[in-house]
This record gives structure tokens, sequence and C-alpha cells, in this order.
């Protein structure tokens, strides 16, 4: 089955999200859509699936143009979409899940469930989607939940699916699996749209590309013709840089200075066990390990966040163990938090009031016990220009930035004043090429400056391409350290080590 | 090092838009009409004539604002929502849910009558002010227990101040019965009087001894600035307000949470005190076991309505005084039972709380979301 | 629903109309927190209104208090010359009462259950010997007791509410006076004027739970001087059946007011408000209204108790014969009601 979009525009008021897309995917094919956040490419997948009725254009199924008035037309004529967000009953089956609303039913009008089950194991051997169908969502993890999604779309007889950002939430290994699938599924004649902003999938599965930039078709054609770096540079505009450019390593005297840390998670048990390291200046120390190993807490510990049960911390030589999380702020300290939306932000608050989160009671930003809100709005602009978020005004929602401006936000607020070490906890996950990049740079910049930095991901190549010193966290110890400063490690020793071997 | 041009355009207000426009004019006023709607279908299908209807209406509007005397009723009868709900809101955007108006407006209130007749020789730019202070602050740590249990020990607010009304309820009928607050000669729950030198001044006496509005609309119309400037212009506001939004990002930003709680609680409670104290200064005189009349719980749909916004509250405020004081009319120029105004305002608050609700219902008032600038 | 709109758009103007429209001569009541429809306080004083509208062809109107802070906003809704004579039923209702009669000289106000000393010219006070007919009734109960305990309560400590427990107290002793018997009362105690109180008149579950409390300290027959209070009792007494719980009503004869509940009824003191308010109605219209008291006596039939109704076959002839003596005696002064 072949589906073909033509000319189709989308306006939002004065927003256009698409104008004039032209895109066709062929059954047995699969076919990568890649974009910045932000680019439309989620606006046009709810055209195609009838969430979003078209203001221009058409959709072609084989031939004949046809209107949805509703998902519901879309799913008849055999689109399927499997959202970023799973849309799954978590105390319901799996096999219960798959058939909610197009329930198979027996005589009395009475739940079929067996034939149900039936149905979730026949497709799942056909696709290698295997299955239990009687285990519970919530009992499952992430990536068999998306499997459960699969087979959701599958059971109503989709020949077209759409994958929108599959990977942001599978494991590497989970990631490997799932390509499989495609595989197969394509192999089977489906035709696949695959929406995604890294470029790495793209051309690991994608047989052809479309980009997409500010709601236009910018370019593609077959990814293996094509580099990386042209990619890149298509869905962002411009050239993009991949290597971080870094000034020469000249560590100087240790920033922070963490000795025999012992932390623990709210529920009692020992989440940080007795962890020592140093920062210096102008270095850059890359904490690698995969997550729920103690990162968190760890740089909770060190921001103040959550207390210290045995150990110090000094900052600059001095014992900022019990200090509260403002005094070690006005100390020099900067905190990129691990989770924007939940800890780094005010998503109810303007871009102004989040620029002074953490400084609004300073001098600068108030008069007594009033805030000085002309001061704070010229200043929020003045950030907001030189870390390059992209607001309509200072006096918008946070909340309604992209994800990527959302953390240009924070990073502006943490960065744009006289800091002396940055703590940056995952400070680019889910975000797209340019903001990467950008915040990268910006990072690096600290470095150059004499900051201490400590840079805790569980990107890997993230923490290879910044640090200058790795080390690699194990349930809540320190289980190996690398020397980054001439050349990057070797990527499969610190990935031994962070699934528990020992170097 | 940045381009003052871009800058400046970052510091352009927008218009406000059409959808805000929509939330807090289009949504109130609907919501009011299918209220008074579906109360007028309430009515008919109690066995109510259409004539008795149409005359409930006229005397609703009648009573809340058809003469000097309704609207000194109306205002009466709003200032004491107003202040309750002003604290209310303080702490929804703090968020607290604060069920406890009612028992710091007892309490408040009863402070106010003990401190006023106990100085009844104090001059009345001393002792009203003073009066008004006592409820205040009696208001303000009769709410700060609960502010203490939650910060310090994480009980819900909810609970704690739900059971801090039934102690203030008894709390009050025991303290009623003491010889020194009981009135002389009374073997009932009733307090001495409020000194006149203690009591809010009437307005407009001396133009008709019925107008009963009270000095108490300048506290009402003070406390609505002074809520604003704390929430919108002071530190301690923006700490209420991170607090209330995100409280995990408030912890980021180094904001204490204990001392927020504690302070929010005790500034609400002050603020519910405070309409207690008014209540017992301005309207009633003395202090008896039911004098709160509910108004602490209906300063919770108040806040509601007006979207926990000083401004906003006002207004809604002054919509179920008009209520209050147009019912009673409706009650007497129509028979029809006062209860039916308790209607029409659970009915405003469902449709406020519901939107969606009263778009479906009226959709040439709003201007689609989805479809945008295509038509 | 359309329709019913324009209808109602339609009859607007005809409604503005009818509510300008002047009756001859209108009555207002201001209800206490029970409300008009309390089987018993402020329903029987709304009675002698209605039955002033029956056979006087006057107008009527009314209001109810939704709290004690109604009390006065509620009166002052009243003014403006659209009441001829405004009645505002009961003790809680005194000051708002006085505070507006004295702002508005010219007002004619009757309150029931408050004189005012000195006299306001422009208020009629209706007040009543209550204890009178209690204590006929606390007579009656005594000799009606089997396990000889007796339980009343009552809304709040104020003199029209306590004037019954009183009088029943004194009733109570009187037959124990008499027939060397110890009845005892609980729940009042007419030196220390303590007992117990909802402190409200609103509330039917503590009608129900003070009538529990009291049926578990042994008594089976109550006396609830509390308005609608009392109808929880009543619903309480229906449950466990006349034979274990029987009520003594208050205000209306209640087995003709509640007569769903008629057979816990033993009898009920009356306090026949609607014949003095009908009084006052008269005076008003014929213009000899002026400010003082009232008093409804048992020998003016203002107070009295009700028949037995379903009880009737089971008061022994006896009994009946000497509360009939009890009454003469009152009536002519030979038995004081009051402490002994």
């Amino acid at each position: 089955m072949d589906v073909e979009l033509r000319g189709i525009t989308k306006r939002f008021g004065p927003v256009i999200a698409n104008e004039a897309v032209d895109l066709v995917a062929k059954g047995g094919e699969v076919l990568g859509l890649l974009g910045e956040n932000g680019a439309g490419k989620s606006t046009l997948m709810n055209v195609l699936c009838g969430l979003y009725r078209p203001d221009e254009g058409e959709i072609v199924i084989d031939g004949r143009t046809v209107a949805f008035a509703g998902p519901g037309d879309a799913i008849a004529a055999g689109i399927g979409m499997v959202h970023q967000h799973f849309m799954l009953v978590p105390v319901f089956t799996v096999a219960e899940n798959v058939v909610l609303g197009v329930e198979p039913v027996a005589a009395l009008n009475r739940l079929d469930l067996a034939a149900a089950r039936a149905k979730v194991r026949e497709i799942g051997e056909t696709y290698g989607l295997t299955v239990d169908p009687d285990a519970r969502i919530e009992d499952l993890p992430v990536g068999v939940q998306q499997r459960v999604e699969i087979l959701k779309v599958l059971f109503r007889s989709a020949r077209v699916l759409i994958f929108d950002e599959p990977t942001a939430v599978l494991t590497p290994q989970e990631v490997e699996e799932f390509f499989q699938i495609v595989r197969a599924l394509r192999d089977d004649g489906k035709a696949i749209i695959f929406i995604t902003h890294k470029l790495m999938e793209i051309l690991e599965i994608a047989d052809r590309v479309s980009v997409l930039r500010a709601g236009r078709i910018v370019g593609g054609g077959d990814p293996g013709a094509m580099s990386r770096a042209e990619l890149a540079e298509i869905m962002v505009g411009r050239p993009v840089r991949f290597e971080v450019e870094r000034t020469a390593f000249t560590p100087g005297a240790p920033r922070l200075e963490v000795a025999g840390l012992t932390v623990l998670h709210d529920t009692g048990e020992v989440a940080v066990d007795g962890v020592s390291l140093t920062v210096h200046a102008g270095e850059v120390l890359g904490i690698a390990g995969v997550q729920g190993n103690g990162q968190t807490a760890l740089i909770e510990a060190i921001t103040g966040l959550r207390p210290a049960v045995t150990g110090r911390i000094l900052f600059d030589g001095q014992d900022i163990t019990d200090a509260s999380p403002r005094a070690r702020h006005a100390m020099g300290m900067a905190h990129i938090p691990e989770d924007r939306q939940r800890m780094g932000l005010v998503t109810d608050f303007t871009v102004a009031e989040n620029m002074v989160l953490d400084s609004y009671y300073s001098d600068r930003f108030s008069n007594g016990p009033a805030m000085d809100w002309r001061a704070v709005n010229r200043w929020a602009a003045e950030a907001a220009e030189a870390f390059d978020v992209r607001t309509p005004t200072v006096f918008a929602q946070a909340g309604h930035l992209s994800g990527g401006n959302q953390q240009k936000l924070i990073v502006a607020r943490e960065l744009m004043r006289d800091t002396k070490l940055v703590i940056a906890a995952q400070p680019t996950r889910g975000l797209d090429v340019g903001s990467i990049e950008y915040i990268h740079a910006r990072l690096m910049a600290a470095r150059a400056e004499g900051d201490g930095v400590l840079i805790m991901s569980s990107e890997l190549d993230e923490i290879l391409s910044l640090a200058d010193r790795i080390v690699v966290m194990f349930k809540g110890r320190i289980v190996a350290e690398f020397d980054a400063s001439a050349a990057p490690p070797d990527k499969a020793a610190v990935g031994l080590a962070m699934a528990g071997a020992a170097p | 090092m940045s381009d003052r041009g871009a800058v400046d355009s970052l510091l352009q207000r927008a218009a406000p838009g059409r959808a805000e426009f929509e939330d807090l004019v289009i949504v109130p006023l609907f919501a009011v009409a299918v209220a008074l709607i579906l109360g007028a279908l309430t009515m008919l299908a109690t066995g109510v004539d259409m004539a008795t209807i149409g005359r409930s209406y006229v005397a609703l509007l009648q009573g809340s604002v058809g003469s000097l005397g309704a609207l000194s009723e109306t205002l009466t009868a709003a200032v004491p929502l107003v202040l309750a709900a002003l604290g209310l809101a303080l702490g929804f955007r703090t968020g607290l849910f604060n069920i406890g108006a009612e028992g710091q407006l007892l309490m408040g209130g009863l402070a106010a009558v003990i401190f006023g007749f106990s100085f009844p020789g104090l001059p009345f730019p001393v002792l009203m002010p003073l009066c008004l202070l006592a409820g205040a602050l009696t208001g303000a740590l009769y709410a700060a227990i609960a502010g203490y249990l939650r910060a310090a020990t994480g009980a819900h607010e909810v609970i704690s101040t739900i059971m801090l009304n039934l102690i203030s309820y008894r709390l009050l009928d025991w303290m009623l019965s003491l010889d020194w607050v009981q009135r002389e000669g009374r073997s009932d729950p009733v307090s001495r009087s409020v000194p006149p030198n203690a009591e809010l001044p009437r307005l407009l006496d001396w133009l008709d001894p019925n107008l009963r509005v009270h000095a108490g609309i300048f506290l009402m119309l003070l406390a609505v600035w002074a809520v604003h400037w704390l929430l919108f212009r002071s530190k301690l506001g923006f700490e209420f307000r991170a607090s209330g939004a995100n409280p995990d990002a408030a912890r980021y930003a180094g904001i204490r949470a204990s001392l927020v709680i504690v302070l929010a609680m005790a500034l609400a409670g002050a603020l519910a005190g405070l309409a207690g104290a008014n209540q017992v200064l301005g309207v009633l005189g003395r202090a008896t076991p039911g004098f709160s009349a509910g108004i602490g719980f209906d300063a919770i749909a108040v806040a509601l309505l007006g979207r926990s916004h000083p401004v906003g509250v006002l207004f809604a405020g002054l919509l179920f005084g008009a209520l209050e004081a147009g019912g009673r009319q409706m009650q007497v120029d129509a028979g029809v039972s006062i209860d039916l105004i308790g209607i029409i305002q659970a009915l405003i608050i469902v449709f406020i709380a519901a939107p969606l609700l009263v778009r479906a219902i009226f959709p040439w008032g709003f201007r689609r979301r989805d479809k945008g600038g295509a038509r | 629903m359309t329709h019913r709109i324009t209808r109602a758009a339609i009859c607007l103007p005809l409604a503005l109309g009818l509510a300008t429209e002047a009756g001859a001569f209108t009555a207002c009541q201001i209800t206490d927190t029970g409300g008009i429809d309390d089987n018993s306080f402020n329903q029987t004083a709304w009675q002698g209104v209605l039955d002033a509208q029956g056979q006087l062809g006057i107008d009527a109107r009314f209001l109810e208090s939704q709290a004690e802070t109604d009390y006065e906003a509620n009166i002052t809704s009243l003014l403006g010359g659209q009441c001829d004579v405004i009645f505002t039923i009961g003790f809680l209702l005194g000051d708002a009462t006085q505070a507006a009669a004295l702002a508005n000289p010219d007002q004619m106000f009757s309150i029931v259950d408050y004189a005012y000393d000195p006299a306001i010219p422009n208020v009629l006070g209706q007040v009543y010997a209550t204890d009178e007919a209690a204590f006929l009734a606390g007579y009656l109960a005594a000799g009606m007791t089997e396990t000889g305990i007796l339980g009343v309560f009552g809304g709040i400590n104020i003199p029209p509410v306590t004037i019954f427990m009183d009088g029943f107290a004194w009733g109570v002793d009187h037959y124990n006076g008499v027939h060397g018997t110890s009845v005892t009362v609980l729940g009042w105690d007419p030196d220390t004027r303590e007992g117990l109180f909802t402190n409200n008149f609103d509330s039917l579950d503590d009608g129900r739970a003070f009538a529990q409390n009291l049926y578990d300290e042994g008594a089976d027959i109550v006396l609830p001087v509390a308005g609608p209070v009392g109808l929880g009792s009543a619903a309480l007494a229906a449950e466990l059946g006349p034979d274990e719980l029987m009520i003594i009503g208050v205000d209306a004869d209640l087995y003709l007011t509640d007569p769903e509940r008629g057979q816990v009824y033993l009898t009920s003191i009356m306090k026949r408000m609607d014949a003095t308010v009908f009084q006052v109605i008269e005076q008003a219209i014929a213009g000899t209204f002026e400010g003082g008291v009232i008093v409804g006596t048992l020998e003016n039939g203002g107070v009295d108790i009700a028949p037995f109704h379903d009880f009737e076959g089971s008061v022994p002839a006896a009994l009946a014969e000497e509360l009939a003596t009890v009454r003469a005696g009152i009536i002519d002064g030979s038995i004081a009601v009051g402490g002994m």
C-alpha cells in the first residue's frame, strides 16, 4: 500500500506548521522523516492519521484521494500510529489492551479473550514480536510495552505504520531489537514512516529519507548516499560540527573535592557509597554509567538537595557539606538539573521569572521585599538573546517553549553570571542536534574560562566527546577512571565498566 | 554583546489574546447565564409557574443591584467572602488546599470581640484597628497550626484544617459559655457586645439607617491590593507561587519549603481572621455559635471562581454577595425557596470548572481552536 | 428549551407588574434557622399568618433565615414599606428586631418569645407561660413512665426554651410529691440551669443522637425542645417503637403536623402562636396595635397540652382525672408553677 501526501498545508492561527508538504510512503520501504524538534513532524503525522484536517492539500492512498473526518477513518484506511507516549491501560493485560475498542465478541456479546490471545500470538510470531498476552502492562519493561503498541496497530490491520520518536525511551539493546521488528514489518510489505531527529538511526534503518525544516520539506533521498554531516546540514540549515571544539587542557586548582561521600535514597537504601572525586578548574569530569547507579543522588548531594550521611564536600577548599543550595549557588556553583520540567523550570512561570528562579532574591532583582521586575525583564531579555533562547517575548510561559529552548533557558540562567563550578546532569537529553551543539559549546566555554565542569550523562558518546577525565559509576561506587585529556579512551572498555565488569 | 533591538523586541508585551479574554470574561459570563437558566428549569421541575420564575429573577436583580439598599446589602455580604477568599487564593497559589477558613474566621472574629469588650475605654482610632489586628493575628496563629503540622510532619493540610474547623466550633461554644465572655444575664452562648468605638463605622447610615454597608469595604479593597502586591510584586510572593507551581523547582531554587508553607498558611489565616473580625465589628456586634455562617466554605468557591487571582476574587465575591442579597428578595417577592440560590451558586461553579462544557453549549461565543486562521 | 426561554421573556413584564402590585395589608414573617416548614415553632406562627390570609384577605410573605447572621439582613430586606407588620420569630431575633424597630419607628413589629423592658412603642412582644402547659406534660410523663426516668434536651439555653424544661421538671416533682414516687428527669436541672443543649435549631441528626443517649440512660419518654431537631428524636422513637420510647412534642400538636410518626407522640406542649399572631394582625388592621406584651397562658388558651390521640386508651383514667385537677389548680392559682 502506498500513501502520498500532496501539498499539505496546516496553519494554527498565524503559525504555519506545515507548508506545501509532499511525502510518499511505499509498501516494503522504511521512510525516515527527519527534523528538529518543532519542525512540524508531529503535525504532519497527525494530519495523516486523521487528528487534524489539512487546510490545503490532499491525502492519496493507492491512487485514490481520501478525506479523514477523524482518527477512525484513518485506522479504517489502514494507517496506524505508534505514539511516543504509550496509550496503554497499565492494569490491563497485553491481550486486553490490544483489543481495547475493537473487542472480539462471542455469543451474547461476551468478550472473547481467547480469540484475542490467539490473534496476539499469531501476529507476534509473524514479526518476532514475542509478548505474553496475559502479562499485565505495568509489569512489563518499556521496550516490551512498545511492542504492545505495535501489536495494537497491527491488530487493527494497519498497512502503514507511523513511529513517532520510537527510540527515545529505549535502551541500546532494546533499540537493536526494535530495529529487527521494523525490518520484519518492512519485509512483509508494510509501509513504515519513522520519525526521528537522530541522524544515526536514519542512517541505520531508513531506505529513503525526507527532511522537514520549519514546516517544509527541505531535502531527502537515499541515506546510503549521504553522510551524517550532509543530513545534519539539511536538517539544521547550516553546517554542524560534531566534534566539540576544545581549547588545550590546562587544569588548575581543585574546584570540587568530594571525599568518602555516602548518600541515601528516600527509601533509606544506600544510593552513593563512599564516593571520592575531584574536579579541577578548567577540567571537564564526566560521570558515565547506566541510569540508576547513584549518579542522580550524587549530583543532588553536591548541589545541596540531598544530605550527605558521611563524607565531605569542598568547594574551592571551603567545606560546603551542610551548606544550603542557595549558599552554594551564591558561591558560584551552577546546576543544570537532570529533569528540566520537574526541577529546572516552573513551566507555568514566564521566561523572565524562570531566568531569575534561583537569583530573584539578589539585590540586582529586588528592592527590599519587592521584586524589581523591570530589572528582571531586561536581564532576562539579554540572557535569552545571548543564549539563543527562542521565545516571542520574555513574558511567554516557559512551558510553551520547545524542549531545546527550555534547556537553553536553564543554561542561560545558570551560566550567564560568574560561575566557578558547573554541575550539568543530562544536559542534552531529548534535544535536537542544533541545541546539543549549542549547549556543548557553552559548557566548553565555561571550561575555557577556568570553571570546573562536572557532566553526568547516560549517553556515553556525550561523555566521550566532552570529558577530560571519565569516572564510571556502578551500584553507587566509582568503579573505573579513564584519562581522556589526550585522546578519547576505548569506548568498549568504558562500556564494560558501566556494565559492572572490573577494568 | 547582544543586539539591542532583539532585546527590546523580547520585552514587548503581547496584547492580551483572544483566548485569555474568553477564559476570563466570556466563560464566567456564560457560566452565570447557564446557571440561571438551569435554575429556572429547576424551579419549573418543582412546580413553580413561569410568572413566578420571571418575578423571582427580577427580584434577584432588584435585591442585588436594584437600589441603594440592595447595593449596600450586596457589598455587606461580599466583604467577608472576598477577605476569606483572598486568603484561600493565596494558599492555592502556594499549593496549599486550605479548607480551614471557617475555623480561622471563627477564631479571628472571637478574638476581635474579646479584645473589643475588654478594652472599651480605648478611643475609636486605636481600638478598632487593634480589634482587627487581634482578629488577623488569631486567625494567623490558628492556621499556622495546620501549616506547622504540614511542614514538620507532612500531615496534609486538607485533613488538619477540617479537624481544626471542628475544634473551632466546640472551642467557640465553650468560650461563649465562660463568665467573662458570655453576655450578662444570658445563659445561652452569646458573647458580650462589641463597644461602639470598636465597630467598623457604617458609611451611609446618615442617608438611611437601614443601609448596613460599613468601612469593611475599604478593608476589602486594601486587602485585594495587598494580596496582589504580595503575590505578583514581592519576593515572598515569588516564593509562594514557585512553591505552588512546582515544589521541586522551588527547592532547587533554594526556597525553604517549610517556611513558605507556614507563612502562606498564616497569611491565609490572617485574612480569614480579618473576615471574621469584619463580621463581628461591622455586622453582628457580638459572637454567637453560628456567626461564621458558612462564609469560610463559600469562600472556597469564591477563590476558585476568581481563579485565585485577587481581582478575580473581588469580582467573584461581589457576584456571590449579590446572589445572597438578591436571593433574599427572591424569597420575599416570589416565595421561592432561598435554597435555590445555593443551587445557582453551585451550578456557576460547575460551569466555571468545566470551561469545555460551556464552550460546547455556546459554540458561537468562541473561536474554534483547531481551525485557527483557516476561516 | 428555546420555547421556554421565550416564554420567560414574555412573562417578565407581567411579573414586574405583579411584583409592584400593592396588597391591601401585608404581613411578613422572618423565621429563625429552623425554617418555615419545621413542623413546630416557625410553622405554627406562620399558620397564624395563613389563617389571617384566609379569613381577613391579607397578603403574606416570609423569609427564612439560614444562619444567625441573616437576621438583621432579612429584616432589612423587608423594610421599605412593603410590609405593614413584620413578625420576627424567636428570642434570638431580639437584638436585631430591637435595632430595626428603633431605626424605623413607623414600622410595626411583633416578636415571638421576647418582651422588651421598657416596651418599644412599635413592637408587640408575644410571650407564653409555657411552663404551665409543660407542668401538665411533666405530670403526665411521670405517670406514664415505666423506667422512672424521663429525658429532656433543648436547642439553645435561652429562656423560651428552658421554660419548657422548667415546667416539665416541676410537673414531675409535683407528681413525685403527690404519689411519693422518685421519677427523675435527665437533661435539665432547674436550679443550676444547666442541661443538654444541641446548640442549634436545625440538626435532625443531633435530635436523633441526643434522644439515643437519653434512651441509653434509661429514659422511655423524651421531650426535645428544639423545633425541628425533635423530628430526629421522633424518627428514632418510630424505629424503636412507642413501647420503648415516647416523644413529647413542642409548639404545635406534632401528632397533626408530623402525621407519619404520629404514633410516637404521647402529647405535645402547644404554644398557640397561631392564635396570638392572628390576634396581632387583627389589631394591626383595626388600628389598635400598640407596643407591649401579650401573654399566652393556660387560662386564656395561649398554651396547652395536646390530646393523647393514639395513647388515648393507654393513659389511665385516674391519671387523666388528676391532670384535669392539676390544670384547674394552675388556672385558679392553687398550684404554683415554680420550684419547690
